[in-house]
């Protein structure tokens, strides 16, 4: 029934874990906050999610979703503005899961194409180039390829840092949705009030879960001091995780 | 057979053969430049020359002996710089020179052993009365190759320029789409080499694929647009080199050179012109 389930899930890179020992599950068809304290892992966890990044130890249960129900949205976008490419063919990205590498886009997919251009209101803006759109649009563009994609678990890191207010309330309109069509979302996040407002779970990460569960409860002032005070103990390499009363390098296990 | 009819037959043929490199090379060059792997196509032409030379050791001048080897180094060197692409630890333009210029130098340590001056030079800088029949079926078949790949995987090859982090979370095969891109390259300039002369077939790539970014926006357009290009510059080098009397190769990338500084002064798209302050605005 769950959604995503983390067992007993470390994360890291060049085996400095940066997420420890993750036990529990985001609920199903519903909106889900990541917060934390810089460096906390979120991003990390995020990116473990989708699969780009593989754990040290543990693992995840997507519940028998497969890669191409997955849609995941990563902070720094990484698009290549110089490439000569339209917002059309940006958007139409969003096909691959489906189509793959030979497959011929339908009438249906530029019908879902065209759908999701309206759905972001960029319509009349397909033929524009990539490198010729605000900042904005080119979050609205990638929103839109997201709802081409019509994936089952949807991945935000940050979705609306550096973005306007107007652009932030469409987005936010959209992703209040996918619930109801049976989504389960993902949204890592530094700005509580917009959690407080948008999501109904959230994990609050420093590293470890500190806490995991409905969003009024996780957010109590107790818990975030908490966090606080266990991010300003971390120093910057740590490789040494502390659990259940021992400590042990994470590198030689792996 | 008079003079003048041999004259017209080569010409015609060697024009055959840039136009098909024209329809293969650049839509190409324009990948390679939008994936700032301008860089590939000069390191490529460099890896076939001491494929050549080897060549050249075993077989002597046999032309299908010497095309064979030099495929055989850009193949190489397009396997050699996929697997290099996937270490993080070294950018994929320096990975690239290093390749470049070693084969650059054992090229030179082999051919200046084994062959004269005038052969290095012909390998460089072409001769173009060196299109003969298997040439030309190896450079169409060069040009289809691409076109039809490109047909098959614009929406892979496309993806991985623009967007590779979304690729690789689609399960997308990135190695296999770069390993292809690296293979066209590689037939593309051994199609041309002979002719043209390695130098010069990688300016025929890249040089109206640079060019065509002043024209359209899109790469659909952008690769028309330096097809196009690639093929009036070659036309015109051809012509004009037969009326001074010198090999084409490097009047053509001449051609292309100053197709760029037209575009570059006038093309519609972020061009000079494009961007001087324009006073109609500044009034209104």
């Amino acid at each position: 029934m769950n959604g995503v389930r983390l067992h007993n899930l470390t994360l890291g890179y060049e085996r400095h874990p940066a997420v420890h020992h993750l036990e529990g599950a985001f609920a199903q068809g519903r909106l889900n906050a990541i917060v934390g304290p810089n460096g906390s892992g979120k991003s990390t966890l995020l990116k473990g999610i989708a699969g780009a990044l593989a754990p040290l130890s543990g693992r995840i249960d997507l519940a028998g979703l497969a890669a191409r129900d997955v849609a995941y949205l990563p902070q720094d976008n990484g698009v290549a503005r110089a490439f000569p490419m339209t917002l059309e063919t940006l958007v139409s990205l969003g096909l691959w899961g489906r189509r793959g590498l030979f497959g011929a886009v339908s009438a249906a997919d530029r019908a879902a194409i065209a759908a999701a251009f309206a759905a972001v209101g960029l319509t009349g803006l397909e033929q524009r180039g990539i490198d010729e759109v605000s900042g904005g649009q080119l979050q609205r563009a990638l929103f839109a390829r997201v709802l081409v994609q019509d994936a089952r678990l949807i991945l935000l890191d940050e979705p609306f840092a550096a973005l306007d207010g107007r652009t932030t309330a469409d987005l936010i309109a959209l992703i209040r949705r996918w619930p109801g069509e049976g989504r389960t979302v993902l949204i890592v996040s530094h700005d509580l009030d917009l959690v407080r407002s948008l999501c109904t779970q959230t994990l609050l990460l420093t590293r470890e879960a500190v806490a995991w569960g409905d969003t009024d409860m996780v957010l109590g002032a107790e818990n975030l001091l908490r966090a606080r005070r266990l991010s300003e103990g971390w120093a910057d390499d740590a490789a040494i995780c502390h659990h259940d009363g021992h400590d042990h390098p994470h590198g030689q296990a792996a | 057979m008079s003079g003048a009819v041999v004259e017209a037959a080569l010409l015609k043929s060697a024009a055959a053969g840039a136009l098909s490199l024209a329809f293969g090379g650049a839509p190409l060059g324009v990948l390679l430049i939008a994936r700032r792997m301008s860089l590939v196509g000069d390191a490529m032409s460099h890896a076939i020359l001491p494929g050549v030379a080897i060549a050249f050791l075993i077989t002597g001048p046999d032309p299908v002996g010497l095309t064979i080897g030099a495929l055989i180094a850009a193949f190489v060197v397009a396997g050699a710089s996929t697997a290099m692409s996937r270490l993080r630890a070294v950018p994929e333009d320096a990975s690239f020179a290093v390749f470049y210029l070693a084969a650059l130098a054992l090229g030179v340590v082999l051919i200046g052993k084994v062959a004269s001056a005038n052969f290095t030079q012909a390998l460089l800088f072409g001769e173009a009365g060196s299109f003969d029949r298997e040439s030309l079926i190896l450079a169409a078949s060069a040009a289809t190759a691409t076109l039809v790949s490109l047909a098959l995987f614009v929406r892979g090859f496309l993806g991985e320029g623009a967007d590779p982090v979304f690729m690789r979370a689609s399960r997308a095969p990135g190695w296999a789409l770069h390993l292809l891109l690296m293979m066209l390259v590689a037939l593309n300039l051994v199609a041309g080499f002979r002719a043209f002369g390695a130098l010069m077939t990688v300016g025929l790539m890249m040089i109206p694929a640079a060019a065509a970014r002043f024209w359209a926006r899109g790469y659909a357009g952008q690769a028309g647009a330096a097809v196009l290009i690639s093929a009036l510059a070659s036309l015109t080098g051809i012509l004009l080199a037969a009326v001074i009397q010198i090999e084409p190769g490097a009047v053509m990338t001449l051609a292309a050179a100053t197709a760029f500084a037209v575009s570059a002064l006038a093309g519609p798209r972020g061009s000079l012109i494009q961007s001087l302050p324009c006073r109609p605005h500044l009034e209104g």
